[in-house]
C-alpha cells in the first residue's frame, strides 16, 4: 500500500488518472450542452435564421469545474484511498491466531473480533493463510484463506471459563501435528492459567510470538455469601493498582414480575489491593427476589454471580395445636422445630387465617386435627400453588377421626384411629429405630444415627398407594414419614410429634438434614459436599462467556459434589441448577478463586489493543462525485432550457436518495391494518364511480349480515379498498365490480394482486351487465374487464361445474344469480385428470381455492341493504325476486364459506374411505 | 397472419376512428342554425313561388289543375329556384398538422378535420353538395357523402407540407381550403390563381397552434418538422423568438393579399379556441359568398 500524506492507496497507479484532467478540460470546453430535438411544423419559417455570432454557447466555467471535480472523485475514489492505512510490518508465512478466549476477555471481545479483523484483511492482503485457536475450546489447527475465518469471526464467542490444563495440554498435542513454522499473535486476556509457561514455549519454537493484550485486566465478583443478616459481597481485580470503584447492581424480580435492579452499592479497590467488599443489609423480602449480582460495566461471566437458595431465607409459618403454655417452653411442641429452623428461616406468627395471606414457603402443623372448612379450603389452594404443608401428628391427632374412613386431603395417607406404643413401660416390644432410606425418597443418602428411636406413632391404613407415599419408615416397615404431592405443593407428615414425647428423632442432627432435605430449612451451610452426595442436579439456565443466561436446553444432569467441587469447564457450565425444589447455582469463581496475571517471557513482544481503524474514502468520494453529477445534470437540464423537465428529475432524484427516510409506516397505515384485522372484514375494490361503490359497500354489508345471521362467520364492517394504497393481505375475499372509466391499475397495484392471488385470496369480479350482455367481451364491461385482467396470474377458467366445492359449501346451489341470474359463471378450471370415481358423488377436484369467480350478476346489487337492513334494489318481480335474492345471499354465504374453509366439503369425498378403514 | 386480415383489422381500426369524428362534427353542426337558400326567383325547386297565367310554349304537363279549375284561365304553378350550389373542400392531410404543443390540446390535424366535416354536415343539411377538390370525391349531396368524407379524411398523409389540391375544380363552385399554410408559399399562391381563373371563390382558414403563435423555446434546440424532412438547429432558441414572429405575420400577410386578390376570404383559427366559433366564422363566409 503506498501512502501519501496520511492516506494509503490500495491501486495508486489509478491516480495516473489525473493526469487526464486538463484534458477532459479542453474537450468539456469545447462541447457545447447537447440539444433538444423539438417538434415543430413551423420549421420552414425558421430555416435561414442565424444564430447571432456573439452567443457562442460554451459549457459555463462553473459547470466544467463541477465536471472535472466529479471526474476527479471517481479517479481518486477509484484509486481505493484508506484513511489510517495499518502500517504494521506484514510478515510472510502462515499466521496463528491464538486466542484466550476466556470470560476474562469477554468485556472487550468487540474491540478484539475487530483487531482480529483488521489483522485477517491483512493476512487477506499478504496472502497468508491463517488458523484461529481459542484455548477454552480447541480444535486441530486449520490453515485457511483469511477471507474465510473473516466470515466465522461473529461465531467466534469466549467463554464462560479459563483454558484449563486439559485443553492446554490438546493443544500443544494438536500444535505437534502441525507441520512447518508459523507467525503467533496472541490475544491475551492478562489472566494466567496452568501450563501457559508450556504453550509458550512450544508455539515460540514455531515462529515470531506477538501478544496483544487488552488494555485493564477484567474485574470478577465472588459469589454472595450470606452471613449474620448481610450479604457479604466480594469483588477481585488481578493486578493491584490505584484506587478504584466499581458498582455492583442486584438484579431481581420486582412483585409485578419485572426484572430490575433493586439495589445498587459501590465497592471501592484500595489502592494496591486487590479485593474490595461491602455487606448488604436487605429486608429478606427483597434478598428472597434478588437473581443475580453483577459489575456494571462488565460485560462478562466472571463479574456475575447467582444467588440460589442460600441467599433465600424461607418464610415459615409455625401452628401448634395447644397454645403455648407459659414457662414451658422446653414443652412447646415446637420448641425443637424452631431451633431447627432459627439459623435459616423466618417465622411468620400467627393462627391460619392470619398467615395464609402472607404466602409463607412452609406451613408446619404441629398436632393439629381440627381445620375449620374456608380455612381447611384456602390451605389446600396455598399447598395446590406450590406450598409446603408440613404436619406432624401427636395425640390429638391420634384421638380425633381425622382421615380414618377417607382419605383427608391435607394428609398423605389414610390413618388408624389410635396410633401404637413401643417400647415403652407398658409394652414388650422394643422401640423401633429407623430403617435405611430408600433409593428414591429425598433422605436417601442420610446417614442414620444408631440412637434414634420411636417410641409412639400413628398408624397408616394399609393402602394401595401406601408404599409409594412412604419416604421414611421404621425398622419394622411401619412408615415414619408420608409425603403426597398435591397441586404444585406437597403433603408431609411426620408420624412422631415434632417434640421429644415420641421419639428422639427431634433431638438428633439427622432431624436437621431431614428438614433440610424437604427444604424446609434451606442455608449456605448446607452446601458441604457430603450433604451433596448421592443426588442429581439438572442445569435450568446457563451462563455464557458474557455473562447471559440462556435456556439448559437438554444438558445432561450433574453430580451434587461435583457440581459444587468440580472445576468450570465445557463439561460443567456456570449457572442455575435444580433438584426438586432446591436451586444451587454454580458461579465462574468460587470463594476460593484468586486472579493472577499473566507473566510473558521477557523476548516476547506486547502490544495493545488500540486499534487504528482504517477507514475506506473510496465509497465516500464515490457519492460526492454521484452527488456533483447529479447537481451537472440539473444545472445542465437548466442551462439547455429544460427546466420543468429538470424539476421533475431533481423531485426524482431526490426521491431516490431520500427513499430510506420514507420507508417509515403512517399511522394511517397501522390504523387500516388494525381496523382491518380485528375481526373478518369483506373487502370490495374502489372503482371511483361512487355509485358503484356504494353499491359494493351495501351488497358486501348485507352479506355480512346473512353470513352473521346464517353461520357463524361473523364479519365486521366492509371495506373499500385502493388497490393503489391499502395493503390486501387482510382480506379473505375481494368483490371487485368493474366499470368501464374506472383506472387501470399501477405495476406495483398489480404486484400487489399476484401476491394477494398467490397467497390464497379470491377475487370476485362481477361485470354487472348480465341483464344485457353474455358473459365475454361482447360487452363493454367485459371488455374493460379483460383489460384489468389481463396482468393477472389467472390461470385456466371453466363454468363451474355440478360438482364444484362451491354448490356445496353451505347451501347446496346449481346457479349463482344476482340482481340478474344470467348465464355461466366462471371458476378456476378443474385438473385434466380429475375423474369421477366409481360410487363417489363428486370427483376429486381442487385441492385449493379458486382464485378468482367472474361473472355478471351483479351479486352486491342483490346483497345490497340499507342501514335498516333493507334491500336497497329490487330483484326481479315479486316472489320470484325474493327468490332469486335468497339465492344470491346462499351463493354469497358458499363463497365465503369457500374462501375459509377451502375444500374441506370436497374432502367429504374421502368418507366412505375413511370409515371403510376404520372398519365401521 | 394473412393480409386480409391485417386489412380487417385495420379497416377495424380506421373504422372506429370514424363515428366519434362524425359524432363530433355533427353535435359541432348542430349549434348553427340553417339559414334559407332560396334563390328569389322562379325556377327548379321545391317550395311554392308563384302562380302565372300560363303562355303559349307551356307544355299541357305544366298546368296546374286544381288552380285552374277555379275558373277558366289555366294557371302553371312556378317554384323558387333552388339550385345546390357545389362545395368543394380541401382539408390538409400533412403531417405538419399532426402536431399539437400541448398535451391537453388537439391536433391542428384534429382539429382541421372537425371543422372541415362539421361544415360539410352544414352543407349537406342546406342541399348544397360537398365533395373534396381533386377526382376522389366529387360533390354529391345526401349524408353518405358525409361518411366518405370522415372516411377520407381518416387517412394521415405522409407528406410534411401537403400542397393544396387544385386539380378538377368545378367552375364557379365554391372552395374552403383548411391547413396551417406553413408549407411552399407558391402552391397556395398557383391553387388560389387557379381557382380564381375558374372563377371558384372561398374560404382559407388557417389552423395554427397556439405554440406555433408564441414560439415559447430556449436553450440549444434542433427545430424538426413532424415528418421529419425539414430541420433547423439553434444554438439559442430564446433569439430567434422575434425573427420568428416577424416571418410568421410576413406569411399571414401574404396570405391576406392572396386572398384580397383572388377574392377569397381568409380566416384564422387557433386550436386553443372553441370549435364552434370558426364554424359559425365558416358558415358565415360561406353563406355571405352564396347569397
Amino acid at each position: 500500500m503506498t501512502v501519501l500524506a496520511g492516506i494509503g492507496f490500495t491501486a495508486p497507479w489509478v491516480l495516473l488518472g489525473l493526469l487526464t484532467l486538463p484534458i477532459l478540460w479542453l474537450i468539456l470546453r469545447a462541447v457545447p450542452p447537447a440539444p433538444i430535438r423539438r417538434m415543430f411544423p413551423a420549421v420552414t419559417l425558421l430555416l435561414g435564421l442565424k444564430d447571432d455570432e456573439s452567443v457562442s454557447d460554451r459549457t459555463p466555467w462553473w459547470l466544467l469545474l463541477l465536471r472535472m471535480l466529479a471526474a476527479a472523485a471517481i479517479i481518486i475514489g477509484l484509486a481505493g484511498p484508506v484513511l489510517n492505512p495499518s502500517r504494521d510490518q506484514a510478515g510472510t508465512g502462515p499466521l496463528m491466531l491464538v486466542l484466550d478466549a476466556s470470560w476474562a476477555g469477554a468485556t472487550r471481545w468487540s474491540s478484539t473480533l475487530d483487531q482480529i479483523d483488521a489483522q485477517l484483511t491483512e493476512a487477506g492482503r499478504a496472502g497468508r493463510p491463517v488458523s484461529i485457536l481459542r484455548l477454552t475450546e480447541p480444535e486441530p489447527p486449520v490453515f485457511q484463506a483469511a477471507e474465510a475465518w473473516r466470515n466465522r469471526l461473529p461465531g467466534l464467542v469466549p467463554n464462560p471459563w479459563q483454558p484449563t490444563e486439559d485443553q492446554v495440554d490438546q493443544v500443544i498435542a494438536a500444535l505437534d501435528q502441525v507441520e512447518g513454522g508459523f507467525d503467533t499473535h496472541w490475544f491475551s486476556d492478562r489472566l494466567g492459567y496452568e501450563n501457559h509457561p508450556e504453550l509458550v514455549s512450544e508455539l515460540q519454537s514455531r515462529g515470531q510470538v506477538t501478544v496483544y493484550r487488552s488494555n485493564a485486566a477484567a474485574l470478577a465478583l465472588l459469589p454472595a455469601v450470606y452471613q449474620d443478616g448481610v450479604i457479604q459481597l466480594t469483588a477481585l481485580r488481578a493486578e493491584p493498582g490505584p484506587e478504584e470503584s466499581v458498582t455492583v447492581l442486584a438484579h431481581g424480580r420486582d412483585p409485578a414480575g419485572t426484572a430490575r435492579i433493586l439495589q445498587s452499592a459501590e465497592m471501592t479497590f484500595a489502592a494496591g489491593e486487590t479485593q474490595a467488599q461491602i455487606d448488604l443489609a436487605l429486608p429478606s423480602e427483597l434478598r428472597a427476589r434478588i437473581t443475580r449480582f453483577e459489575l456494571q460495566g462488565q460485560r462478562s461471566a466472571g463479574a456475575v454471580t447467582l444467588t440460589d437458595d442460600s441467599l433465600r431465607r424461607r418464610e415459615v409459618a409455625l401452628i401448634a395445636g395447644t397454645l403455648n403454655r407459659e414457662g414451658l417452653e422446653l414443652l412447646s411442641p415446637l420448641h425443637y422445630l424452631t431451633q431447627v429452623l432459627i439459623p435459616t428461616a423466618d417465622f411468620v406468627e400467627g393462627g391460619l387465617p392470619e398467615v395464609l395471606p402472607a404466602n409463607p414457603d412452609v406451613i408446619v402443623l404441629s398436632d393439629v386435627a381440627q381445620i375449620s372448612g374456608p380455612e381447611e379450603v384456602a390451605l389446600i389452594e396455598w399447598v395446590e400453588q406450590g406450598g409446603l404443608l408440613l404436619r406432624f401428628a401427636g395425640p390429638r391427632m391420634a384421638a380425633s377421626d381425622l382421615g380414618r374412613d377417607e382419605e383427608d386431603t391435607l394428609l398423605p395417607v389414610r390413618l388408624r384411629s389410635g396410633g401404637r406404643t413401643v417400647g415403652g413401660a407398658m409394652s414388650w416390644g422394643e422401640s423401633k429405630t429407623l430403617a435405611p432410606f430408600p433409593e428414591d425418597s429425598p433422605f436417601y443418602g442420610l446417614p442414620i444415627p444408631k440412637d434414634v428411636t420411636v417410641s409412639t406413632q400413628v398408624m397408616a391404613q394399609p393402602d394401595p398407594n401406601l408404599a409409594d407415599r412412604v419416604i421414611a419408615s421404621l425398622s419394622d416397615g411401619t412408615p415414619l414419614v408420608t409425603r403426597k404431592a398435591l397441586g404444585l405443593g406437597q403433603v408431609v407428615l411426620f408420624h412422631v410429634t415434632a417434640d421429644a414425647e415420641w421419639s428422639s428423632l427431634p433431638l438428633s442432627g439427622l432431624f436437621v438434614e431431614m428438614l433440610d432435605r424437604l427444604a424446609v430449612a434451606s442455608a449456605a451451610k448446607s452446601r458441604q459436599v457430603a450433604q451433596l452426595e448421592g443426588t442429581t442436579w439438572e442445569p435450568v439456565q446457563i451462563m455464557d462467556g458474557f455473562g447471559a443466561l440462556s435456556d439448559a436446553g437438554t444438558l445432561a444432569g450433574v453430580d451434587g459434589v461435583e457440581l459444587v467441587s468440580g472445576q468450570i469447564g465445557p463439561d460443567l457450565r456456570p449457572g442455575l441448577y435444580e433438584s426438586g425444589k432446591q436451586k444451587l447455582a454454580r458461579n465462574v469463581l468460587s470463594e476460593e478463586t484468586t486472579l493472577s496475571l499473566v507473566a510473558w517471557p521477557a523476548d516476547v513482544p506486547i502490544r495493545g489493543q488500540e486499534v487504528s481503524t482504517e477507514t475506506p474514502l473510496g465509497g465516500i468520494l464515490l457519492s460526492f462525485a454521484l452527488i456533483l453529477l447529479t447537481v451537472d445534470v440539473i444545472a445542465s437540464l437548466a442551462l439547455s432550457g429544460r427546466l420543468g423537465l429538470a424539476k421533475a428529475t431533481a423531485v426524482a432524484m431526490g426521491a431516490v436518495l431520500l427513499v430510506p427516510e420514507a420507508q417509515a409506516q403512517s399511522p394511517d397505515e397501522t390504523d387500516f391494518a388494525l381496523a382491518a384485522t380485528h375481526e373478518l372484514v369483506l373487502a370490495h375494490v374502489l372503482t371511483g364511480d361512487s355509485q358503484v361503490d356504494d353499491i359494493a359497500q351495501a351488497g358486501l354489508r348485507g352479506l355480512a349480515q346473512t353470513l352473521n345471521y346464517r353461520t357463524s362467520v361473523e364479519p365486521a364492517a366492509p371495506i373499500g379498498v385502493d388497490l393503489e394504497r391499502d395493503e390486501l393481505a387482510f382480506f379473505p375475499l375481494l368483490y371487485w365490480p368493474i366499470t368501464q372509466d374506472q383506472p387501470r391499475p399501477s405495476d406495483e397495484a398489480y404486484a400487489k394482486l399476484n401476491a394477494y392471488l398467490r397467497s390464497g385470496g379470491m377475487i370476485l369480479f362481477d361485470t354487472r351487465d348480465a341483464d344485457i350482455a353474455g358473459f365475454g367481451a361482447s360487452s363493454p364491461n367485459g371488455r374493460k374487464l379483460q383489460q384489468l385482467a389481463a396482468p393477472l396470474n389467472i390461470p385456466a377458467l371453466e363454468p363451474i361445474p355440478n360438482d364444484h366445492v362451491l354448490t356445496r359449501t353451505f347451501y347446496l346451489l346449481q346457479d349463482f344469480p344476482g340482481r340478474y341470474a344470467g348465464t355461466d359463471v366462471w371458476v378456476e378450471a378443474a385438473p385434466l385428470d380429475a375423474e369421477q370415481i366409481e360410487g363417489m358423488p363428486f370427483r376429486n377436484l381442487n385441492d385449493n381455492v379458486t382464485p378468482v369467480v367472474i361473472g355478471g350478476n351483479d351479486w352486491a346489487g342483490a346483497w345490497a341493504v340499507d342501514r335498516n337492513g333493507q334491500a336497497l334494489l329490487p330483484v326481479g318481480r315479486g316472489y320470484a325476486g325474493e327468490r332469486q335474492r335468497e339465492l344470491a345471499n346462499r351463493f354469497g354465504v358458499n363463497l365465503v364459506m369457500h374462501v375459509l374453509t377451502g375444500n374441506y366439503k370436497s374432502d367429504q369425498v374421502h368418507v366412505p374411505a375413511l370409515l371403510d378403514r376404520l372398519g365401521q | 397472419m394473412n393480409a386480409a386480415l391485417t386489412l380487417r383489422q385495420r379497416s377495424e381500426a380506421e373504422a372506429s376512428r370514424l363515428p366519434p369524428l362524425l359524432a363530433r362534427a355533427e353535435h359541432l353542426a348542430g349549434t348553427v342554425l340553417l339559414g334559407d337558400h332560396g334563390r328569389r326567383r322562379s325556377g327548379m325547386g321545391d317550395d311554392f313561388w308563384q302562380y302565372r297565367p300560363a303562355q303559349i310554349g307551356d307544355s299541357r304537363r305544366m298546368i296546374d289543375h286544381r288552380r285552374s279549375a277555379r275558373g277558366d284561365q289555366q294557371f302553371v304553378r312556378e317554384r323558387e329556384w333552388q339550385i345546390a350550389q357545389s362545395v368543394m373542400l380541401w382539408v390538409d392531410q400533412g403531417a405538419s398538422m399532426r402536431f399539437a404543443s400541448d398535451k391537453a390540446l388537439p391536433s391542428k390535424a384534429d382539429r382541421a378535420r372537425l371543422l372541415g366535416l362539421a361544415t360539410a354536415i352544414l352543407l349537406v343539411r342546406g342541399g348544397e353538395r360537398v365533395g373534396l377538390t381533386g377526382t376522389t370525391l366529387p360533390p354529391r349531396r345526401g349524408n353518405a357523402q358525409i361518411i366518405r368524407l370522415a372516411e377520407a379524411w381518416s387517412e394521415d398523409s405522409e407528406v410534411d407540407y401537403a400542397p393544396p389540391e387544385h386539380r378538377a375544380m368545378i367552375p364557379h363552385a365554391r372552395a374552403v381550403f383548411i391547413s396551417d399554410f406553413l408549407g411552399p408559399m407558391d402552391e397556395v399562391e398557383l391553387a388560389l390563381t387557379k381557382a380564381a381563373d375558374r372563377g371558384v371563390r372561398g374560404v382559407l382558414l388557417q389552423v395554427l397552434d397556439p405554440g406555433e403563435e408564441t414560439f415559447p423555446f430556449a436553450g440549444r434546440t434542433i427545430f424538426e418538422s413532424v415528418g421529419g424532412t425539414v430541420r433547423h438547429e439553434t444554438l439559442k432558441a430564446g433569439e430567434l423568438r422575434d425573427r420568428y414572429l416577424e416571418r410568421l405575420a410576413a406569411r399571414k400577410d401574404a396570405l391576406t393579399h392572396l386572398c384580397r386578390a383572388t377574392g377569397w376570404q381568409l380566416g384564422l383559427h387557433h386550436t386553443g379556441d372553441s370549435a364552434p366559433s370558426a364554424l359559425l366564422w365558416l358558415y358565415r363566409a360561406l353563406d355571405g359568398g352564396v347569397q
